[in-house]
């Protein structure tokens, strides 16, 4: 969807370039180690980012690998065990720019 | 709009994607590229609106991100549902969970209520069996339990389960009759199920296990064992009586609740089994909220009171009561004016009135129409006698009569249920959607005449010939009966006005005088059925129909008095509140851009698309407003009607439930006399203070010497202003 190179040309361009990411599903990490997947709906020259449609990620928790680990060998499985992150449904959100760590674009 | 359009365009064309394609790192690009805007400039769709931008929560703020985790506090709460319990902090759990339950029928959210369990939580984890829900996270019970720790999880769980289930059940019942969401309820569950894998009877049975092992365990006290067992035995009585959709524990309910209040006091509390650190992952879209505190006496009234609801709308819907429209309908507004019953309450007495096809599954809705036709406008005519239904021969008028009446029937039905529906919602919405109901009803009077017009043309019992005079008069009775209760409408949907507060203490005169027209609207229609029914019986040989004119007229009698006293009490307030805006105590508030027609306009509104019948135009409403005699002449028309209106109250106490069709509301009946025979009082009372200020200062303003307290309601529909002499400014 992006097909606009050079995006930190002029002002316009800039504005152009974020322009083509709007309704796009973007996923932000933010500093607390969340990450935030929905449709790209506003931003501003401070980097502040609203979604809609958005689903939180989370990490596992140190508690929720030992269980996994735990229920694992219990049923007899062996090597690895695969621990899902936890998601859920969050809505309309605005993520404050100064917390952004990284910004992924689908597709 | 090119722009957005085409891009909306574009997504819907997509497939989506589900968070499965790849990702790509932009975060230098957009960084750069955002800091290239100007400070304030906003890169968004035209689609998008400021208004709905204010809606998004922000992320980390802990006051709307309900997955912010401020540093040193931790994700998950620390309490572990599968750690042992004391028996006594088991009943401090289970009372914990009747507070939140009570307060969830309330209106409060699940997230806030019984989802802040952590065990209730344990049991509703996505990564868990969802046929056999425990509170361990692995396949057994951790081993350093003990026998009584052991059975007290028993008992916790087969009560946990036994909520989740009755929390299921009573939302299907509230979502399967009509309610409004966030006003009366909230049926949110925040991407949670609520074990659809156990059912009804299953929950029963782990109960009824939990109790058994209970009664055998050893090493209990008796105190604590008695309580527990009482709890597990007021879940089960709900359980099944939720499940089974017949069966009437509630009075049972009322008893149980009765023996847990007072065996509350042997709980040990257990704060840390309930978090609002749940609200982390559930699906929300709203900020974090408190978890609810309720006391718990608090707690125990409103389940008795939810009981004590229920047991009343199984009395109000018994055939005694429902073999009568009118008797029902009162029946259904007493139910309304019990407090505000929950939500739960009236989706029980709307499940009563409308499963089925009938009232209680027994008493046919068609029946029940008929019936009040036939009470109101038809008594003793052979138009609405079941066995002229019967008749097929088409040829035969009583054929031709049924089948019209039939198809009006067909066309009223809805609307006429609607008037037991919408009784049965909270107060502002009976307002609201009795105007709503106010030009359906008008458009169904218009379908009415063109009946008659048929009907008379094959009954002839619509025709009488008065034996004196030789005139003829006649009856549109389906006309009548629709007018009947579109003006009752029209007059409930004013007085529920002044309950709910919408008129302001400037508008209250002409309100009361715009009720006192309708209120002699409806008393002409009910003279006119009354003469009718009269002429009937006269002329009658059999006596049964002679009984049924007779009964009806009584009946009929109490109305037009009911009505003549709503008339005379109107007349009363609107002379008061007119003297009050004559001599300035009560002085409207400056109104810069509203003009007397575009209020007039505003406040009738529901009324004016009326066609069947005489709307005032707003200089009627002006006319009303002007203040044309001396005051102590209107104080004496005032005292006049209220002398009137008194005498009328007392001809109403003397009539039997039968006459005055008040079966199963006798009660309701009294009290609603007294609150108008005490309203009397009242406006006599400020009338008489009005009339000495007036001599005693001996000018007509007076906005110097009295004002008008806020005023004391002795019935919520009659206003009646409180004067007082301003106290004179010392020093």
């Amino acid at each position: 969807m992006s097909a606009i190179s050079n995006p930190t040309g002029t002002p316009a361009q800039a504005s152009a370039y974020l322009t083509s990411f709007l309704n796009n599903t973007l996923h932000i990490h933010i500093s607390d180690g969340r990450m935030f997947v929905g449709q790209l709906k506003c931003t501003d020259n401070e980097r502040n980012i609203i979604l809609a449609m958005t689903h939180e990620h989370r990490q596992p928790s140190q508690r929720d690998i030992r269980l996994a680990a735990e229920k694992h060998e219990q049923s007899g499985g062996s090597g690895n065990v695969k621990v899902d992150m936890k998601k859920r449904f969050v809505g309309l959100v605005v993520v404050p720019g100064k917390y952004i760590e990284k910004i992924e674009v689908e597709g | 709009m090119g722009d957005a359009t085409s891009r909306l365009r574009q997504e819907a064309e997509q497939t989506p994607s589900y968070g499965g394609r790849g990702v790509r790192d932009t975060t230098e690009d957009f960084t750069s590229a955002s800091s290239q805007l100007q400070s304030g400039q906003l890169v968004k769709d035209e689609f998008f609106t400021l208004f709905e931008a204010v809606g998004a929560l922000e992320i980390m703020d802990p006051k709307m991100d309900s997955g912010y985790v401020a540093p040193g506090d931790t994700f998950d709460a620390e309490f572990d549902p599968a750690s042992g319990l004391d028996m006594t902090e088991v009943l401090w759990i289970m009372d914990q969970l009747l507070c939140l339950e009570i307060s969830w029928h309330d209106g409060y959210p699940l997230s806030q209520t019984v989802f802040t369990s952590l065990h209730i939580d344990r049991l509703l984890s996505p990564d868990q069996e969802n046929r056999d829900p425990t509170f361990y996270r692995l396949a057994r019970p951790p081993s350093n339990l003990s026998e009584t720790q052991s059975l007290g999880h028993q008992i916790l769980r087969a009560y946990c389960i036994g909520l989740i289930k009755c929390c299921n059940l009573a939302l299907l019942l509230i979502q399967s009759q009509n309610y409004y969401e966030e006003e009366d309820f909230v049926t949110h569950l925040f991407g949670r199920e609520l074990l659809p894998q156990v059912k009804g009877d299953q929950a029963s049975w782990i109960l009824q296990e939990a109790q058994k092992r209970l009664g055998e365990a050893s090493g209990i006290s008796q105190d604590v064992r008695r309580a527990l067992d009482d709890r597990l035995k007021f879940r089960s009585e709900y359980l099944n009586t939720l499940v089974e959709d017949g069966s009437n524990r509630w009075e049972d309910m009322k008893s149980s609740m009765d023996s847990i209040q007072s065996s509350h006091d042997l709980a040990r509390p257990v704060t840390d089994a309930f978090s609002e650190k749940v609200q982390r992952q559930l699906a929300t879209s709203t900020p974090p909220r408190p978890m609810l505190q309720i006391s718990w006496d608090l707690a125990c009234r409103k389940w008795m009171d939810l009981c004590q609801d229920v047991v009343l709308a199984h009395r109000l819907t018994e055939f005694s009561i429902s073999s009568s429209p009118a008797c029902l309908q009162r029946a259904v507004w007493a139910f309304a004016y019990r407090g505000e019953p929950c939500a739960l309450a009236r989706a029980l007495l709307q499940d009563l009135l409308f499963n089925n096809g009938g009232v209680r599954g027994e008493l046919s809705h068609y029946d029940l129409l008929l019936t009040d036709i036939r009470d109101l406008v038809l008594a003793g005519d052979p138009l609405t006698d079941p066995e002229s239904f019967q008749v097929e021969v088409t040829s035969d008028p009583r054929h031709i009569c049924s089948r019209l009446i039939e198809g009006f029937m067909d066309k009223a039905i809805d609307e006429y249920l609607n008037l037991y529906r919408m009784v049965c919602q909270n107060r502002c919405r009976i307002r609201r959607t009795f105007t709503q109901a106010i030009p359906i009803l008008d458009a169904l009077e218009s379908e009415a005449q063109q009946v008659d017009a048929k009907l008379s043309a094959a009954a002839s019992s619509l025709k009488i010939q008065k034996k004196k005079t030789g005139r003829i008069v006649t009856l549109e009775p389906l006309t009548s009966w629709t007018k009947f209760y579109k003006l009752r409408i029209m007059t409930w949907a004013v007085q529920l006005g002044f309950e709910t507060e919408i008129y302001l203490p400037d508008e209250l005169g002409k309100m009361y005088w715009y009720l006192m027209q309708l209120s002699r609207q409806r008393s002409q229609l009910i003279g006119d059925i009354d003469e009718y029914t009269s002429l009937r019986k006269q002329h009658t040989q059999e006596k049964n129909t002679a009984a049924e004119c007779l009964t009806a007229i009584q009946w009929y009698q109490s109305l037009y008095d009911y009505a003549t006293i709503t008339t005379l009490l109107s007349l009363a307030l609107w002379k008061l509140y007119t003297l009050l805006a004559h001599t300035n105590i009560i002085i409207p508030p400056k109104r810069d851009f509203a003009k007397s027609q575009l209020l007039y306009e505003a406040r009738m509104k529901p009324f004016l698309s009326v066609v069947n019948d005489s709307v005032p135009r707003h200089q009627d409403f002006e006319d009303a407003g002007l203040q044309t005699d001396s005051i102590e002449s209107t104080c004496k028309d005032i005292d006049g009607s209220l002398k009137a209106a008194k005498s009328l109250l007392a001809g109403l106490k003397k009539l039997t439930p039968e006459q005055g069709r008040f079966v199963g509301t006798e009660d309701e009946w009294k009290k609603e006399i007294k609150q108008l025979e005490t309203t009397c009082v009242a406006i006599a009372v400020a009338t008489s203070q009005l009339l000495m200020a007036s001599g005693k200062y001996g000018q007509d303003k007076l906005e110097g010497v009295m004002e008008c307290r806020p005023e004391k309601r002795y019935h919520d529909w009659w206003v009646v202003p409180m004067l007082k002499e301003k106290t004179a400014i010392t020093k």
